[in-house]
């Protein structure tokens, strides 16, 4: 029964959202403020249709109703509940659901927040949503339906149950924090479209639009940070980053996304680059849609794509459609987006943030081409050439290298103009600081990008507290606080901008993570009882093989004794290796697994895989990595969470505005 | 000049040097990993040259085969369509190799056999197999 309801909800969404559409466009023709009320009011409904939907098939999951075919496929009676719940996000048409419910919420949320606002824009914004919201219902109707029943003419005892890969909780949250961010970029979207088209001016809208972006800028952050986060804990390759074609889905909004966020605040404070900042948000949108392409329809051959199937086509007409129906408008619009303002000069925060926009659509560019490549090679030349992380490594790390520099030389910059005298007093002390390091760091030793890296980071991070103690001075001088008092009333002030900075200190830590991955050191070898054997200066001593029967799997367990130079004992690392389905009858049906063990420290991680078992010779097989620096990819990215926390708390005079 | 102007030669400039860039990195990879010839199993078996490449294919059942002396060390055949590939590999193995396992190997090939140092296996997100009437479930002896 519940299936039935659930398809039967996802085909009423689609009624009522072509409905609404009619509805709010007879509106924008005749003006008549029923038809909206109606329109609007159905846009609601459908929102509610999906969630509903959304919920009977969770409620499908958890019950374990293997009659429909997505439950018997992701999930069996051994899978634990909370997995049960995230299988609604491990297949296609379910996270094609999951897509459109996440939308759905916005869509209520913005509903409800701009109920008395922005009446010309509104109709075209639901518009767009429920567009967007029709074509992932058309996809969940009648491409692939998650409530589908089970063509087997049996009953069927037991699932398939989900990949042990995904059973880990990190891999749980990470795919909807990243839906959050992918999906989010349609609210702004519809914005920008709808103020293109009703040629609405005033900074308002704007405002409101950058504090969405902004949520759904973190939300996407931490979603890339995330899978990064559960490759490198799960996976066994000892990289938190492939440049996969699916990771790279992710990052191409995510840098288009991140230049939007510099240059609005010029369009909101200045009135400035309207045309600029309109591409920059269509392209992040088509680029959302794109990613989901990229991930879902398998046309890439990654490691996390799906066969074949018939959304490849639909999809990419969808982008297609997007594209075209963006460009017309822009072009159309052009005349009328025109600003009367320049920017005064090169020495210019404005420019600065000019820079900056350029330079992350470059890097999305060479993304994007190494991306596509292999399709365009193949349709061109019929060759297939496969493109490897060290193409967008060489590719890449100058692009980022200069980007790492401009996260510090934009916030020195003044608006309008930087004096000469300015200049030189705002850039003496980074500069000479960071010349100073740079030496230092090559009597150490260090040669090439690593180098300009720790430099760069040195740099930036010098330009920033500069930046920090001259606004805590003038308070100190002028009002007498204390350094305390005036950081914190500093900071309350101007949210967005310190928050931007210290999002700008976690971009560093992340950058000396990177130039870590400079020293990774792996090795792979075999060990008996009491053998050893060492990766650099660390040595590792295998004590003992233990076995043990688990609910869902068989296990071996190494104890590995890792000592240091001086025979210092480090730790003792447990990697292990199961089997999952042991008692399959099928030997091809267990499923073998390694679960890592990684001994942190901020100065470096010692990453173990237990690779393969001799079992007749007692010898087990490991693959052993020295990683340095990790750590600091992952305290980088908490501080961005903070800072990002800090620009997005309300201040009090919004609190009185609401 | 204007600083609009100055500008608007900075940014083209940029532009220009940054496509430059991306097209040069393009054709002059400084690693032979960079960019791979992806080829089917017919064709490396005609071709003589020892360039690196990468293959797909379905490692044929039972032709699975672990050395006696290294356990790291595997030699299988690659099956595509009705083409065979007799594919060596050292190195750890992803836990999804097994008989019938869609995998991707890249290397070289010399003297009739592949010599590979990648070995991928397709992510299987779901389990393949067809589902299955309820069955007995016994503990056989284990193996990987």
């Amino acid at each position: 029964m519940t299936p039935v309801l659930g398809s039967v909800s996802l085909s009423l969404a689609t009624g009522f959202g072509i409905l609404s559409v009619i509805l709010l466009s007879l509106y924008i023709r005749s003006g008549d403020y029923r038809l909206f009320l109606a329109g609007r009011r159905m846009a609601i409904i459908v929102s509610a249709l999906v969630i509903i939907a959304t919920l009977l098939l969770v409620k499908e999951l958890i019950t374990s109703n293997f009659d429909v075919d997505y439950v018997a496929h992701y999930t069996s009676i051994e899978t634990p509940t909370i997995y049960k719940f995230t299988a609604l996000w491990a297949g296609q048409s379910g996270s094609l659901l999951f897509w459109v419910f996440i939308l759905s919420i916005y869509s209520l949320i913005m509903i409800f927040q701009n109920r008395n606002r922005y009446h010309r824009m509104m109709p075209w914004v639901l518009c767009v949503i429920l567009t967007v919201q029709l074509f992932f219902l058309i996809l969940t109707n009648f491409i692939t339906n998650p409530f589908e029943p089970t063509n087997a003419d049996f009953v069927i005892a037991n699932g398939l149950g989900l990949n042990p890969l995904l059973q880990n909780l990190t891999m749980a949250i990470h795919p909807p924090v990243l839906y959050l961010g992918f999906v989010g970029f349609t609210i702004p979207f519809a914005f920008t479209f709808a103020a293109l088209l009703t040629n609405e001016k005033g900074s308002l809208w704007v405002r409101s639009i950058r504090r969405w972006s902004l949520v759904t800028w973190l939300a996407l952050s931490c979603g890339i940070i995330l899978g990064g986060w559960w490759a490198y804990q799960e996976l066994g390759w000892g990289g938190y980053w492939a440049w996969d074609p699916v990771e790279n889905a992710s990052f191409m909004p995510w840098l288009t996304g991140t230049a939007f966020l510099h240059s609005i605040i010029i369009q909101e404070k200045k009135n400035m680059l309207r045309v600029w900042n309109t591409i920059l948000i269509m392209l992040t949108f088509a680029l959302t849609i794109f990613g989901t392409f990229l991930t879902r329809s398998g046309v890439m051959s990654s490691v996390h794509s799906f066969t074949e199937s018939p959304l490849g086509p639909i999809f990419l007409a969808f982008v297609a459609i997007i594209v075209t129906v963006c460009a017309i408008l822009v072009f159309q619009g052009l005349p009328k987006m025109k600003s009367d303002k320049h920017i005064e000069s090169l020495t210019s925060r404005e420019s600065g943030f000019l820079f900056n926009n350029v330079v992350f659509v470059t890097m999305c560019f060479a993304v994007f081409w190494g991306t596509i490549f292999p399709v365009i090679s193949e349709a061109v030349r019929g060759t297939k050439i496969t493109v490897g992380p060290p193409f967008f490594n060489q590719v890449n790390v100058p692009i980022g290298l200069l980007l790492l520099m401009l996260t510090g030389v934009g916030p020195l910059l003044a608006w309008r103009r930087t004096s000469r005298s300015n200049f030189i007093k705002y850039f003496s002390i980074p500069v000479g600081l960071a010349l100073i390091a740079a030496i230092v760091f090559l009597l150490f030793g260090f040669r090439g990008y690593v180098v300009i890296s720790l430099t760069l980071s040195v740099f930036v991070v010098v330009a920033i507290i500069t930046e920090f103690k001259r606004g805590i001075q003038a308070r100190v001088n002028r009002f007498g606080e204390s350094s305390f008092v005036a950081f914190r009333t500093m900071v309350r002030k101007n949210r967005s901008r310190y928050g931007g900075y210290f999002v700008h200190l976690g971009i560093v830590l992340m950058f000396i993570g990177f130039t870590g991955q400079a020293f990774n050191l792996k090795k792979e070898f075999g060990l008996g009882i009491n053998d050893r054997e060492h990766v650099g200066d660390i040595n590792f001593e295998l004590k003992q093989l233990r076995e043990e029967e688990r609910p869902n799997h068989f296990a071996w367990i190494a104890e590995l004794l890792v000592t240091g130079k001086d025979g210092n004992s480090i730790t003792t690392l447990l990697p292990e290796k199961r089997i999952y389905f042991h008692r399959d009858p099928n030997p091809d049906r267990r499923q073998p697994h390694s679960e890592l063990d990684i001994h942190t420290t901020l100065k470096g991680d010692i990453y173990s895989v237990f690779s393969s078992i001799d079992t007749d010779n007692g010898i087990a097989f490991f693959q052993i990595m020295i990683n340095p620096l990790v750590q600091f990819v992952w305290y980088g990215g908490y501080m961005l969470v903070l800072g990002t926390l800090i620009a997005l708390w309300p201040s009090k005079r919004e609190k009185l505005l609401t | 000049m204007a600083p609009k102007n100055k500008i608007v030669i900075t940014v083209t400039g940029f532009t220009l040097v940054a496509l430059f860039w991306i097209y040069w990195v393009s054709v002059n990879p400084i690693d032979e990993r960079a960019m791979v010839k992806f080829i089917s199993v017919q064709e490396i078996l005609q071709t003589e040259d020892n360039e690196r490449v990468r293959i797909g294919g379905v490692v044929a059942d039972g032709s699975i085969t672990l050395s006696s002396t290294n356990k790291l060390e595997v030699a299988f055949t690659l099956k595509e369509g009705d083409s065979f590939l007799p594919v060596e590999f050292i190195g750890t193995r992803p836990d999804l190799f097994k008989n019938g396992a869609e995998v991707i190997v890249e290397g070289l090939y010399q003297e009739g056999s592949f010599h590979a140092d990648i070995l991928q296996t397709k992510c299987a997100s779901r389990y393949e197999g067809d589902l299955r009437d309820a069955s007995s479930y016994n503990l056989n002896e284990i193996e990987i």
